[in-house]
């Protein structure tokens, strides 16, 4: 007999008699939508793991996954509205809306999202390449994350670009299938004609002025260039789109129009012709770069695409300006410099240069003559080569492709890259690496599979050990960092690291988080690395298949970059668009505004709404005098948590009467277990801590952060329960617990099950916070699964008295997990957490006895 | 097959992503890893070349994985077949394939779990040459 049979006999022939089909059926509704919950929770963080790497997925598994997601989600508001009928009907709306916005996704039709007309450079991450286009996205990711220097200024979004479309009634022109070339004459003529609608023009003046109080200059000269969408990115409409340099601001919406107007220019048509891109994907960001006042400019490849086999780049250089060098009108000295440090110089050809592309006073650019001591001498001295060798390496190691960078060295002798984009290298570089399987067996494998990737990648390079105290301002660029601890002492040289390798730690450590902010290809918990390798040994560290090579194995470093990297592969950026509108949580406190089916952005904030609001319902004491004759009721615990009971039968001492219930009153097997845990002393942070634990605590509550510290009452606890069953949804701190089990004299009924989702802390915190409580689950039997920050633990057939101890067990953790919200702040906190837990444990037991 | 002689693997999948990232996978590990997006051309390279291994996806477009795969078993009964499909078809595909295959592996996978596979039907393969 199921458990449901088992309850539905119950209230057949108690007091619920009268209402037991209600009943029966809510109850059925109410545990299917928990179970929906789960599954849509589980299948998030299923998705979400796709992310890491290890998995070979297709788009079928996407399709299928967002449409199993979407079917449970809609079945999830559709529990809910049998349980509160017609009450929260905007459900639906919310539901249609993300799922729309998916299945776009997924028909190749992205929703770009709606942003400011106008967005500062430095206020640009890594998701805003929709908004602000491929090359200025670039650009900003180096300038923001690497540090590398770039010019300031900020981007008119495409979103500007479609509203500047639409209010000049041209939007609907460009979208006719196929646009000839006279028709794009004629909208190039209607965008130079149009105006800026109101709002655009104030964001942009109000970025001008800005921009001008920064600088100190209120004559401020801009650059101003096209930054599609999809530039740079499989596309990259070299040379397509027009370009102004050295304007004055009072020229710049002028000159916003023709750049834009140049996305209909008839080899900008014609290109999107050839490539299959549709008239509907143009979106049309536009860049404004302060003017930098350079000495020398030039063009950069990190590898020479003519001779990719010598391992050199090419640097090409000319006085002031580098539009003539970019345009290919003047040829400029070129350089050849070894890719590996010190970058030896293996060809210098200095051209002879008698003129010079340079701002105009006032704007605008003009030639002049380059002063007869300057002609013959090379644009850059060795120092300079060098300093520019290594920032445009550590541009590429970050990008993980041989790079085409565009730079300037201003009059302060600083560069300043002005553009940087993957140099396409596929066909000369297949040659190179025609037999890998030959070629990688020519090496020594000195780890196989020892340790754990915490970033994917290739990377070789002498060995540099790092010891306790050394500086890490001199750890020499393109060296494999090898230390025995990570730590985030280590982050400065990491941007320098070809490749990181640690004697310990973790793969959600720090350091891991740092190594994935750079791209630098990481392996923890190695072991014996820093014993075994010599320091200057040659290495590479194939981070993709965990395997260390000795000596430089140049076949693999090649075939990382003929490789797509996985995170810029289709499938990749497909389920990481769609998981956005699926898995944030924005919904993070029932007591705020947003907490509404308005406020829905996301599946997960559907999900959590209807989780909060079935409680709710549950709750509501109308509800239950109506359908149980019973209603919820407080439990008096010794411990601050509010919990409401609900018994569904024999799970009560009969004789409780009143709203509130004594912890001894409670007859329930599981729940009287679960509350002995709780509320064992030591378990709640709140009971007077043991003098010997007072150091850990201490330690523990230097790391709260006062909004961390002092969670608000953040949903509600209820506990569903029989003589032999409990249902326990409890929200602690910023994070969620749901525990179900059935205890009785049958031993193959006997079932518990554990799960834990984290709040908001960072995702560090989190993941500690996760193997804390797999490790201390699974050390007391429980089979455990953990998905990023989600946790379950399961346990069933123990007898009646191996139940009940389990039970408690649980109580403990929840108890204990309560603080670990704002603690987990290294990973050697996961250990001493354990050894505390253990050793309270231990004390209860003991106590008990 | 002596041992100097590396363990030929075909890959079909009419999903590139697939064997874009099982390639270079298994030639890191010492595979000889010719891959394919159309049956059509797998097919025509079965018949020129004799594979110890072939890994192919079930539901394609043009002929399905049914057919390549009797198709490589009739040409070289000593190929060992591993299965890779979707977990929705994953049943259909036991059932209707129990005879001949070596394996199965639902989509989507850990590259572990398929290197795994692959280094154990090499072992089938050499031990079968052996006797």
């Amino acid at each position: 007999m199921s458990f449901f049979d088992k309850l539905k006999n119950r209230f057949t022939s108690g007091r619920g008699r009268r209402q037991r089909v209600p009943f029966v059926i809510l109850f059925k509704t109410f545990q299917g939508l928990l179970e929906k919950n789960n599954k849509i929770l589980d299948s998030i963080a299923a998705m979400g793991d796709k992310l890491g790497g290890d998995y070979v997925f297709d788009k079928n598994y996407i399709l299928s996954s967002c449409q199993e997601m979407s079917d449970l989600v809609y079945k999830l508001i559709y529990d809910l509205d049998t349980i509160a009928p017609n009450k929260y009907l905007n459900l639906y709306d919310a539901f249609q809306r993300i799922n729309h916005e998916i299945e776009e996704e997924l028909a190749g039709r992205p929703i770009i999202a709606q942003a400011d007309y106008v967005i500062p450079f430095e206020t640009i991450s890594r998701d805003s390449g929709d908004v602000v286009g491929g090359k200025i996205a670039n650009l900003a990711e180096v300038n923001n994350i690497l540090g590398v220097p770039a010019p300031e200024g900020f981007v008119i979004t495409t979103t500007a670009f479609k509203a500047f479309m639409e209010y000049n009634g041209i939007w609907n022109r460009v979208r006719e299938e196929p646009l000839t070339v006279k028709a794009g004459q004629e909208v190039r003529a209607l965008v130079e004609q149009g105006s800026l609608p109101a709002e655009l023009r104030r964001a942009l003046q109000k970025s001008i002025e800005q921009l001008q109080l920064a600088a100190g200059d209120k004559k401020l000269l801009l650059a101003v260039r096209s930054s599609a969408w999809g530039e740079d990115g499989i596309h990259t409409f070299a040379g397509q789109f027009k370009s102004f340099l050295n304007q004055p601001v009072e020229k710049l919406v002028l000159s916003y129009k023709e750049v834009i107007g140049s996305a209909y220019s008839p080899s900008a048509i014609e290109y999107r012709r050839s490539k299959g891109i549709s008239e509907d994907e143009v979106a049309m960001a536009v860049g404004c770069q302060v003017t930098v006042d350079a000495k020398v400019s030039g063009v950069l490849y990190t590898l020479d695409p003519t001779t990719p086999e010598r391992e050199v780049m090419v640097i090409n250089a000319v006085w002031g300006l580098g539009a003539p060098l970019v345009s290919g009108e003047v040829p400029g000295d070129r350089y050849l410099l070894n890719r590996t440090p010190p970058h030896e110089v293996e060809g210098l050809n200095v051209r002879h240069k008698v003129s010079m592309l340079a701002p105009k006073e006032g704007g605008g650019t003009e030639e002049r003559p380059v002063p007869e001591e300057l002609q013959m001498k090379p644009c850059l001295e060795r120092e300079e080569m060098l300093r520019l060798a290594e920032l445009a390496l550590v541009i590429e190691r970050y990008f993980k492709k041989p790079q085409d960078i565009e730079w300037a060295l201003d009059k302060k002798n600083q560069f300043i890259i002005l553009q940087t984009r993957p140099l396409n290298l596929q066909t000369q570089m297949a040659n190179l690496v025609c037999n890998l399987t030959q070629a990688v067996q020519e090496y020594q494998v000195i780890f196989r599979g020892q340790g754990n990737i915490a970033q994917r990648g290739v990377g070789a390079g002498p060995v540099v050990i790092i010891r306790d105290d050394e500086d890490m301002e001199d750890f020499p660029a393109g060296a494999i960092l090898v230390a025995k601890y990570t730590s985030p002492r280590l982050a400065k040289a990491v941007p320098k690291a070809s490749g990181i390798l640690t004697d310990v730690g973790s793969p959600t450590g720090h350091m891991a988080t740092i190594a994935r902010e750079f791209r630098v290809p990481t392996i923890v918990n190695v072991g014996p690395a820093t014993k075994t390798l010599k320091p200057g040994q040659e290495i590479t560290v194939d981070a993709e298949e965990n395997v260390v090579y000795d000596g430089r194995v140049k076949e693999l470093c090649y075939y990382e970059f003929t490789e797509e990297p996985f995170e810029e592969s289709y499938e990749y950026r497909l389920i990481s668009r769609v998981l956005k509108k699926i898995a944030p949580l924005n919904l993070l406190n029932p007591h705020e505004k947003n907490f509404a089916p308005e406020g829905c952005r996301t599946f997960h904030d559907i999900t959590r709404f209807v989780h909060e609001k079935a409680v709710e319902e549950l709750l509501n004491l109308e509800f239950h005098e109506k359908i149980m004759g019973a209603s919820a009721k407080k439990i008096k615990l010794s411990i601050p948590l509010g919990l409401m009971v609900i018994d569904m039968g024999g799970g009560l001492e009969d004789s409780t009467e009143g709203r509130e219930v004594k912890p001894d009153q409670v007859v329930s097997l599981p729940l009287k277990a679960v509350l002995e845990g709780m509320t064992t002393p030591g378990m709640w942070s709140t009971e007077p801590v043991p003098v010997d634990l007072g150091s850990f605590m201490s330690s523990l509550t230097r790391t709260f952060s006062s909004s961390l510290a002092t969670p608000k009452y953040l949903g509600l606890n209820l506990a569903m329960i029989s003589k032999e069953y409990m249902n326990l949804s409890l929200r602690l701190g910023y994070h969620f617990n749901i525990i179900d089990a059935y205890i009785s004299k049958e031993v193959n009924d006997n079932y518990a099950y554990f799960r834990f989702l984290g709040g908001v802390t960072d995702l560090q915190r989190r993941s500690r916070r996760a193997r804390l409580l797999a490790e201390l689950l699974e050390a007391h039997d429980f089979r455990v699964d953990v998905r990023g920050d989600l946790v379950v633990g399961r346990i069933k057939k123990l007898n009646a008295s191996g139940m009940i101890g389990k039970m408690k067990i649980l109580g403990h953790l929840v108890a204990f997990t309560r603080q670990l919200d704002v603690t987990m702040v290294s990973d050697a906190e996961v250990e001493s957490s354990k050894e505390y837990f253990d050793r309270l444990t231990t004390e209860a037991v003991a106590k008990r006895n | 097959m002596s041992e100097d002689r590396k363990t030929q693997v075909l890959i079909l999948d009419d999903e590139p992503i697939v064997w874009k990232r099982l390639k270079p996978a298994l030639e890191k590990v010492g595979y000889e890893v010719e891959a394919f997006t159309q049956s059509s051309n797998a097919m025509r390279r079965v018949g020129e070349k004799e594979f110890d291994i072939v890994v192919t996806d079930l539901k394609m477009e043009g002929i399905d994985g049914m057919a390549f795969m009797t198709e490589v078993k009739k040409l070289s009964p000593r190929t060992e077949v591993i299965v890779i499909t979707g977990f929705a078809t994953m049943e259909t595909a036991k059932e209707s394939f129990q005879k001949g295959v070596f394996d199965f592996l639902a989509k989507p996978f850990k590259r572990g779990e398929l290197l795994e596979i692959v280094k154990k039907a090499e072992a089938k393969v050499r031990q079968q040459e052996e006797k």
